[in-house]
């Protein structure tokens, strides 16, 4: 079943599951036991979006869920709002704790967010029950009054189709965030952050974005469980609380779009039969927890449909296509450009130093527009950290970089991707758990127009964009012959695949100056060739070629102009036919034939 | 100025926990790139132990050996059994969620079998306090910065100057080739976790005769030591063990001069300042993305 029918499938049953449950006349007791299910699914669902696709923990699930009830608590209380605005304040609060906490730790560690956010629970239950004047202290918030909408005053049986009606649209909200770029996003910088850098995804703001909507599904339920209970109070909103949302969402299985239904249902039954338990609770959830994590890490839905897939799958021989295909409008799919004869990328008096070693030194390159530039050396030379220099993986200690005449040195990655600086990196870094297909779409990220209302109200330019790119990222895989393989996951693939599909993801990115980091190292003699008139294609189109590879003829078939490199040095750089007979490049490739030959290099850096 | 001197003694003394639990977050963070949740409740399980050691008759000395040698032995089961297998890839995340459920099971596991009140620790340094300019304090509370300090520079000589401590250095700086210059290192991850874990009881077991060992003692104690060593930047004894110490202090001023209520929340606000400020934290340097 594909996602859409399998979401389509689930929403349907679930609608219908709402309606015949309050049509045969349930007791008070089942109908408010099916709202706070309700409720806590609008919690697990957001936080499946953090933790199955953005790949990040959140511990104080509960403490933004509290703050969004006790926001629209006080607001009723204290200061006679009514229900919807009293709800959205809630939402926009959470939200901005959710940023405040997520932007300064997410930038270096995802991890730190989860120290964070079980912090800011002990803080909130600790601000809870001692500022008594606002909170009401351990006693909490009494007396709020029942909701009225639209007029209508919102009695337990009505309110029970407000829940429902928001419980769906968190349930199509998921749906239409996970399968959009920003959840391709998500998945990317759970996998590889170099790679989603190089692809101009800026990896704080996406991470931030995630937790902002989880948290502000915390925020809905927050205010929907008051209006709900009609009472607040700390005892709701604890740190158990968060463990419990967290193994809601791991026991029905992250990342599925059923998982944090089915494990919301699940463990509100167990507790409702276990409420007798006390201190032995918490230990059977710890317990639960851990045996999960070992025999079904996928949670329930992801086991059930790995088994299914194991025995339904029928293995078949997929064929894989010569590349680089010519059948495909390379024109179209690199974009319109101007080839103009200033200088692509220059590079003046370039330096980094790593501690006490200078791994480039006074580096100067002149790139012209539309050639293939070889970078070579022995190891150590500094010619990767060149590239990384360029590609804004490593900020200069001095010297400057100018691309197409702008000053570029420290720019951060990301937004030189979307310059058009594109790279592949020396030990592919493939997003190995997305499909082939998805691979290349996460690179049309920063060309997208829709924006974030726009993608999840699935506006009709969304879905006309998300077409176009579907369309352009199939057309990319053809042209490096791997169309059959688009639904296969990446990880499976054969080495020289990878190689071919990680060129197809940086071609996504349109770009005008490419970097390539040993591009034929582990490919076949055939495959080096198919390579060798793939790069000349390319720059019959204009686009620029900076090339770092060892292997020597092809080096020397392929490029315009070669730049050698020895101890972070240049030491020749002109055509090929010249650099060749230069003595010096002789001399550091093979040595002076005298008994005191140059040691290795031994800078430590990655060739 | 009697009261100053208060909160900085007491603040030295709080903060020498920080210091030592955060500096087995250190340890671990060094050699895995990961951290084992449950070392609070390791800190609150060698105070707990050695209560029941010594309960049934150990000399105090030999009950902080064993508790802390049992102590040991669970961060070194810790790291085999929820950490390594959950840590295969880069940004795993399992190995948090393992740990997490562990340490909740460490913690209601005790709650139910030590009982949740508080037993006290008797040790000759805590029964009469010193007074100096109207302020008191227990040399049992004083040991605690002094402890980290030492450990602090023992760990750095031990780092520097053992073939053990420089094979743990390899496997921070790089694990695979670590491992390709024959270092075991999941038997270094092993050990170094099992390190922690006795520093961590250490830590415990020292500040027990002072507040009572109660199996809630840990879970804040670790969340704000894993805090500490973020702050410090996780890349050194010695910036893990200032930043712990100074935390401490500035948590008793703050005690002082706003409220016990308040401390919590302007300490974690701070924390979350700083990291905005440094986001690699104080004494961290920008790791460098090999790529």
């Amino acid at each position: 079943m594909t996602p859409r029918r399998q979401f389509l499938a689930i929403l349907f049953a679930g609608i219908a599951f709402i309606v015949v449950f309050r049509m045969i006349e349930p007791s008070n007791y089942q109908i408010g036991l099916l709202m706070r299910c309700m409720i806590l699914m609008i919690v697990t669902i957001g936080l499946n979006i953090l933790i199955g696709h953005a790949g990040l923990v959140s511990l104080g699930q509960a403490a933004l869920y509290g703050l969004g009830a006790y926001v629209a608590a006080w607001l009723a209380v204290k200061g006679d709002v009514s229900f919807m605005p009293a709800v959205i304040a809630g939402i926009v609060v959470t939200a901005l704790f959710g940023a405040a906490l997520a932007y300064p730790t997410v930038r270096v560690k995802g991890v730190y967010l989860a120290v964070i956010t079980i912090a800011f629970g002990l803080v909130f239950q600790n601000i809870l029950v001692e500022w008594i004047s606002v909170t009401g202290g351990s006693q909490g918030l009494t007396g709020i009054p029942r909701g009225e909408a639209f007029g209508v005053r919102l009695t337990r049986r009505i309110y029970y189709w407000v829940v429902a009606v928001c419980l769906v649209i968190a349930f199509i909200l998921q749906y239409n965030i996970i399968y959009s770029r920003y959840g391709r996003a998500m998945r990317a910088t759970a996998q590889s952050e170099n790679a989603s850098r190089a692809l101009g995804i800026n990896i704080g703001w996406i991470r931030t974005l995630a937790f902002v909507l989880s948290a502000m599904l915390a925020g809905l339920a927050g205010g929907l469980y008051t209006f709900l209970n009609l009472f607040v109070n700390y005892e709701t909103f604890t740190f158990f609380h968060s463990i419990t949302f967290l193994l809601m969402v791991i026991l029905g299985g992250t990342g599925t779009l059923f998982g944090p239904v089915l494990g919301t249902s699940i463990l509100t039954y167990i507790a409702e039969v276990l409420q007798d338990l006390k201190e032995w609770q918490i230990f059977a959830y710890g317990m639960l927890l851990a045996i999960i994590m070992f025999v079904m890490p996928k949670g329930i839905v992801g086991s059930v449909a790995a088994l299914t897939q194991r025995f339904t799958a029928k293995p078949r021989a997929r064929a894989t296509e010569s590349w680089p295909s010519r059948d495909v409008p390379l024109d179209t799919l690199l974009g319109a450009r101007t080839k103009s004869t200033d200088s692509a990328l220059k590079a003046d008096k370039l330096t980094i130093q790593f501690g006490g070693l200078t791994a480039v030194d006074q580096v100067m390159l002149d790139v012209k527009p539309g050639t293939v530039h070889a970078l070579i050396g022995p190891n150590g030379a500094g010619k990767s950290s060149v590239l990384n220099l360029i590609s804004g993986f490593y900020s200069p200690t001095s010297g400057a970089v100018t691309f197409q005449g702008e000053s570029i040195a420290g720019t951060p990655s990301h937004l030189l991707a979307r310059k058009g600086i594109a790279r592949t990196f020396q030990n592919t870094e493939l997003f190995g758990q997305m499909s082939v297909l998805d691979n290349v779409l996460v690179a049309f990220h920063c060309q997208y127009q829709s924006q974030l209302i726009g993608t999840v109200l699935r506006l009709p330019r969304f879905t006309r964009e998300e077409k176009m790119y579907l369309d352009r990222a199939r057309q990319l895989l053809a042209f490096v012959g791997l169309s059959d393989y688009a639904d296969e996951l990446a990880s499976n693939l054969p080495f020289g695949h990878q190689r071919r599909l990680e060129i197809a993801r940086a071609l996504a990115l349109q770009p005008k100056l490419l970097l390539l980091d040993e591009p034929a190292a582990g490919l076949t003699h055939a495959e080096i060739e198919d390579l060798k008139t793939l790069i000349r294609m390319l720059t019959e189109y204009g686009v620029t070629v900076i090339l770092v590879e060892h292997h020597v003829e092809m080096v020397m078939t392929v490029s315009d102009h070669v730049t050698v490199l020895d101890y972070g040095k240049v030491i020749a750089s002109g055509p090929a036919s010249t650099v060749q007979k230069n003595p010096q490049v002789i001399e550091a490739y093979f040595g002076t034939g005298g008994i005191l030959a140059k040691p290795a290099a031994t800078t430590g850096q990655p060739a | 100025m009697g009261e100053i001197l208060q909160y900085l003694l007491s603040g030295l003394s709080l903060g020498g926990i920080y210091a030592l639990v955060a500096l087995g977050f250190y340890i671990m963070w060094a050699v895995s790139n990961a951290a084992n949740f449950t070392h609070g409740d390791i800190y609150m399980l060698g105070a707990i132990l050695a209560v029941v050691f010594v309960a049934m008759g150990m000399p105090l000395v030999v009950a902080t050996l064993a508790a802390m040698a049992v102590c040991a032995i669970v961060g070194a089961l810790i790291e085999r059994i929820l950490v390594r297998p959950f840590n295969k890839e880069p940004n795993a995340i399992g190995w948090m969620l393992t740990t997490i459920a562990a340490g909740i099971v460490i913690e209601s596991g005790a709650t139910v079998t030590y009982g949740p009140l508080g037993r006290p620790l008797d040790s000759p340094l805590a029964h009469t306090p010193i007074r100096a300019g109207g302020a008191g304090i227990y040399p049992q509370e004083l040991i605690l910065p002094l402890v980290a300090i030492a450990l602090m520079i023992g760990l750095e000589l031990f780092y520097k100057r053992t073939i053990l401590g420089r094979a743990m250095r390899a496997v921070a700086f790089n694990r695979v080739a670590a491992g390709l210059m024959g270092i075991d290192v999941n038997k270094i991850a092993l050990i170094a976790y099992a390190l922690a874990a006795a520093i961590g009881a250490l830590a415990g077991i020292l500040i027990a005769p002072v507040i009572q060992a109660v199996p809630t003692m840990g879970a804040l104690i670790g969340l704000k030591a894993f805090g500490v060593a973020i702050v410090a930047g996780i890349s050194n004894a010695r910036g893990v063990v200032i930043v712990g110490i100074c935390y401490g202090v500035i948590e008793k001023f703050i005690e002082g001069y706003i409220s016990t209520g308040a401390r919590n929340a302007v300490g974690f606000t701070l924390m979350i300042l700083v990291l905005l400020a440094f986001p690699q934290g104080i004494f961290g340097r920008k790791e460098i993305a090999k790529v």
